[in-house]
């Protein structure tokens, strides 16, 4: 266990400004204020901090993109909108550490020049609202947070906003739209937020965590967070464990910690003296993990992309043995056809459909080929859409059904392999809209299509 | 500028221009639904992903600017990008309906023609109409519009239609996923004076024409391109008609004029003809008569109560007659009448033929072309009342007008009031008009002329852009293109053997009036304004398999 982040949060008394400030909130902002725009985000560059949100991209240099020209605003945006199933790691720091979010949007605020920075807090999350709300109160009353901060000259407004319920907010255009009080339509990239982001001016969006991180590296210095995990993935992780284990909950370890010790140490092992059959590591847009692929794994960015997955949110969860895949599968495709926001075409109708086959074939009423038609309408999704969430949605489809492929071929009547041209409309032609039969023999075949044969 | 390979083919474009831009430019498709050059592109629609080297993936090409040296494959030439537009196709019929035997859009819907293409369609649906998320089928939103929500693919176009342009802001998209619906604000009909619009650009069948649904099929009408003569902007529009009616009028794509838009009241406009009895045949003192002997009759009258008496001649034109009228007009009345007092306002033309009605198209001046009249030398005379006042005191020998009624709105009751009475005392009067109305009928003799629609020629709009109109629908019976009935008026007295065909009376024009200088008339009728989405794009349009 290490305790980067969560030091403090066992003690209900953090909520409060004097009892966190007697434990050094504020002072990594402070220590902020004292040096340049430019130094804050070297520091955090050199700290090797990466996006916690679940891409994983390097927070200093995400910073350095804002270019502000004259009379423009800059923003910063905190995304709270902690919405990927599996991930509560979030929930966590703003109930239990409220002061340490805040002082996170406060360095990150400095760093990238903005004076206006908002909370985007999920809307299920009503219940956190008031702590952050009161914590916020106490902060801007000691003059930590508004005009000349901290006495420093630097002047800094920190908006709450609650959502209404939606996954698309998490995204961060679409957490921009919401905010300005649109629907949370994801915008199509370039432009991008660091150019054009909140109301058209140069935006930053941090999760949570990130900045949680941000304020600990500005009080403690890069050097204690590189120090901690491995040479490319720095620090600590929340990890917001659940499922089949017995002490589902919030844990923060060093990156590289090993996932086995993770779940029979922290997790306190499978629940109900089951045998674990897969991971979901980093929330449900990431691929499954069956238990052999799991086993040599450790925690950071890059094992976990060695094994083909990602450590995303860090929204982990388990399986014991027994579970029915897919069962479990349509549940998070239901989700995402829900969730769907509806604005581009293939996530839109593809995921609607990948649920709706799903659905079908758990009803008993699949037809041969329909695991390959799930593939294939993923594959019609995947890089072809507006933001992630299409994506995501393909992830655990694809991998549940390559990594469990008997327990969906015994729901499948007759699992016939769908011959590839027939996935796709074009092999053999009959000359009628394509070219003609003869033409068509003597071209280059046309690049094959992914086969599905399982 | 940056110079773009799309398909092999080379342009060079301005800087910032988008790949489809480019690809329109070079005549390339690129299959579309939210794209629109009017409208702010949104990139929803997925449809136009391209192959771009050096990109990881299919980018969409409404929203990708073109650098130098990019290389672009469309779904034409790229197996890539081919399969990525077939998949997006395929997805967009999961839900859909289908139902084109019945849809009204048919024949011009991105949607189906799209499907039928071999470069893009699967040509078929791989759900059954039972498991389809089924919404709305017809919902009013007001007079002009039907919503099918069904049919529709949210491509937003309307929405951004009603937020960006009009801003109306009365369309909005309600829920999540495949159960993505439009709807109007509170579900109330719209308010929009534009809400013609929303039927061109939804490209497919989901906001439909009131006035047009379940008139036509698509493939039956027939397309003559025009302007609209509702108000000065001239609106470029085109007029679809079927077996000599007009059926619809639907805006053409002119982005120096009207860009891609028609208002509601120009495009009912062509109903207004409707409105009155036609004049059909020649009258003269109330009764029937043919055209040789009438045209003759008015012009020996109007000559013996003017020059007879030593009177001079009251010549009233029209801003809604085209440019080659008021020329022969102006040029009769000049050779014929040594006294005349030349005048063609019924009431405020000359002042409020610049004045905007709205931000986006409508003008106050509700005719085609005051400011033709005034580039060809009419001037603001006396008016309707000084004519009036002449008349009554005796001053006026007789009284030749021109009156077409307006098609936007109606004549005020002062104006109709006071051509009632201009007419009531003129001694004699000559009268070429479209329309048997209530305050017409004191005229002594009667020419029917073609409507708008009916006659080709030139119009000037509001900031002196010379357009040309081409005749779609004939005449009623015995009516004639005005510029034929004055030809006849001045070769009957031999004041000269004028040219009344529309082209060579325009040249006459193009060399004696400033204004017109340089202008071809074969040019202006084959100006650039095209249809949205342009003419002839369709792979299998009007001449194809759904042919006649």
């Amino acid at each position: 266990m290490a305790d980067f982040l969560t030091r403090h949060t066992k003690d209900p008394a953090q909520k409060k400004l004097d009892t966190a400030r007697g434990r050094g909130a504020y002072e990594g902002f402070r220590r902020a204020l004292a040096m340049s725009r430019q130094e804050v985000v070297a520091e955090i560059d050199a700290s090797g901090l990466r996006g916690r949100g679940g891409a994983g991209f390097p927070t200093g240099r995400k910073w350095s993109f804002i270019h502000a020209k004259e009379g423009q605003s800059v923003y910063l945006l905190c995304n709270a909108d902690e919405s990927e199933p599996g991930t509560f790691k979030d929930h966590h720091l703003m109930t239990f550490d409220p002061h340490l979010v805040l002082e996170g949007v406060a360095v990150g605020a400095y760093a990238i020049g903005a004076h206006r920075a908002y909370i985007y807090l999920r809307g299920e999350y009503a219940s956190i609202a008031e702590t952050l709300a009161a914590a916020l109160r106490e902060a801007t009353a000691a003059g930590i947070i508004g005009q000349s901060c901290l006495g420093s000259g630097y002047d800094l407004s920190v908006g709450l906003q609650l959502g209404a319920g939606a996954y698309i907010c998490g995204e961060e255009t679409g957490l921009i739209q919401s905010l300005e009080g649109k629907r949370a339509y994801p915008r199509v990239r370039p432009p991008f937020p660091a150019v054009h982001g909140f109301l058209r001016e140069p935006t930053v969006v941090n999760n949570v965590e990130t900045l949680a991180c941000a304020a600990r590296i500005m009080a403690e210095g890069a050097e204690a967070f590189a120090r901690l995990g491995t040479r490319q993935s720095a620090g600590t992780k929340l990890i917001s464990v659940s499922g089949a284990v017995e002490r589902p909950g919030v844990y923060e370890v060093e990156m590289g910690y090993p996932l086995m010790q993770f779940l029979s140490h922290e997790a306190g092992g499978i629940s109900g003296g089951r045998r674990l059959k897969a991971i979901i590591p980093g929330g449900t847009s990431v691929p499954v993990l069956t238990a052999e692929e799991a086993a040599p794994l450790t925690i950071d960015y890059e094992s976990m992309l060695s094994a083909g997955t990602m450590l995303g949110s860090g929204g982990m969860i388990v399986f014991g043995d027994g579970t029915s895949m897919p069962h479990a599968l349509l549940r998070i495709a239901e989700f995402y056809a829900h969730e769907s926001c509806g604005e581009c075409t293939p996530c839109r109708e593809g995921t609607g459909w990948m649920a709706w086959v799903l659905r079908r074939l758990l009803a008993g009423e699949g037809s041969p080929g329909d695991l390959g038609l799930l593939l294939r309408v993923g594959d019609n999704i995947e890089g072809r859409t507006i933001c992630g969430l299409g994506d995501a949605s393909v992830q655990p489809v694809r991998s549940f059904i390559r990594k469990f492929r008997q327990e969906f071929e015994a729901l499948a009547p007759l699992p016939v392999a769908f011959p590839a041209w027939q996935l796709h409309g074009h092999g053999p032609r009959t000359g009628r809209f394509g070219p003609p039969v003869e033409e068509a023999a003597q071209s280059q075949p046309v690049e094959g299509p992914p086969d599905y044969v399982l | 500028m940056p110079i773009v390979t799309i398909d092999g083919r080379q342009i060079e474009v301005e800087p910032g221009t988008s790949v489809i831009q480019a690809a329109d430019q070079l005549g390339v498709e690129i299959p579309r639904f939210c794209y629109h050059p009017d409208l702010e592109p949104e990139g929803n629609c997925r449809m136009c992903l391209v192959e771009v080297d050096g990109f990881p993936k299919p980018v969409v090409a409404c929203a990708t600017p073109v650098v130098d040296g990019m290389v672009v494959k469309t779904p034409h030439t790229s197996p890539v990008a081919s399969r990525a537009v077939r998949g997006v196709l395929e997805f967009l019929l999961v839900n859909h309906p289908i139902d084109c035997p019945i849809c009204d859009k048919a024949g011009e819907c991105s949607l189906q023609d799209f499907y039928m293409h071999p470069d893009y369609g699967q040509h078929r649906s791989h759900v059954d109409s039972k498991e389809k998320v089924h919404k709305a089928k017809r919902v009013d939103l007001g007079p002009r519009i039907v919503l099918d929500a069904e049919r529709c693919v949210m491509c937003s176009r309307c929405v951004r239609f009603s937020e960006n342009v009009t801003g109306y802001a009365e369309l909005q998209f309600i829920r999540r996923g495949n159960h993505v619906e439009l709807v109007s604000f509170e579900e109330q009909a719209l308010q929009d004076p534009y809400a013609g619009n929303f039927a061109d650009i939804c490209p497919v069948g989901a906001l439909l024409s009131r006035d047009f649904r379940f008139k036509r099929r698509v493939w039956k009408l027939d397309y003559t391109s025009s302007i609209c003569a509702g108000c000065s902007t001239g609106c470029n529009l085109r007029i679809d008609h079927y077996d000599g009616h007009i059926e619809r009028l639907i805006p053409r794509r002119n982005p120096d004029v009207n860009r891609s838009w028609l208002c509601d009241e120009g495009r009912l406009s062509y109903k207004q003809l409707a409105m009155a009895p036609r004049v059909t045949h020649p009258e003269q003192d109330g009764e029937k008569a043919l055209w040789v002997k009438v045209t003759a009759a008015a012009d020996e009258r109007l000559r013996a109560a003017t020059l007879g008496k030593g009177l001079p001649l009251a010549a009233l034109a029209s801003a809604s007659a085209t440019n080659e009228t008021l020329w022969l007009f102006r040029r009769y009345v000049e050779a014929a009448f040594p006294r005349h007092l030349l005048e063609f306002r019924l009431a405020q033309e000359t002042e409020a033929v610049r004045e905007r009605q709205d931000k986006l198209l409508r003008r106050i001046d509700k005719h085609p072309n005051t400011m033709g009249a005034l580039h060809l030398g009419y001037t603001a005379g006396m008016g309707l009342e000084g004519l009036a006042r002449e008349a009554e005191a005796g001053r006026l020998g007789a009284l030749l007008m021109l009156y077409y009624p307006p098609l936007v709105g109606e004549e005020s009751e002062e104006t109709k009031d006071r051509i009632r009475r201009l007419l009531e005392l003129a001694q004699e009067s000559v009268l070429l008009t479209t329309h048997h109305l209530p305050y017409l009928a004191g005229a002594k003799i009667l020419l029917p002329v073609a409507a708008w629609s009916e006659e080709e020629g030139t119009y000037t709009n509001y900031r002196g852009t010379v357009q040309h109109a081409n005749g779609a629908v004939g005449s009623p019976s015995a009516a004639r293109p005005a510029a034929e009935v004055l030809g006849d008026l001045m070769r009957q007295a031999t004041y000269g053997r004028p040219e009344t065909e529309p082209g060579r009376v325009f040249a006459e024009i193009a060399e004696k009036v400033p204004a017109f200088r340089g202008l071809r008339y074969k040019e202006l009728a084959s100006r650039l304004a095209t249809a949205y989405p342009p003419e002839g794009r369709m792979p299998y349009g009007k001449d194809g398999f759904t042919g006649h």
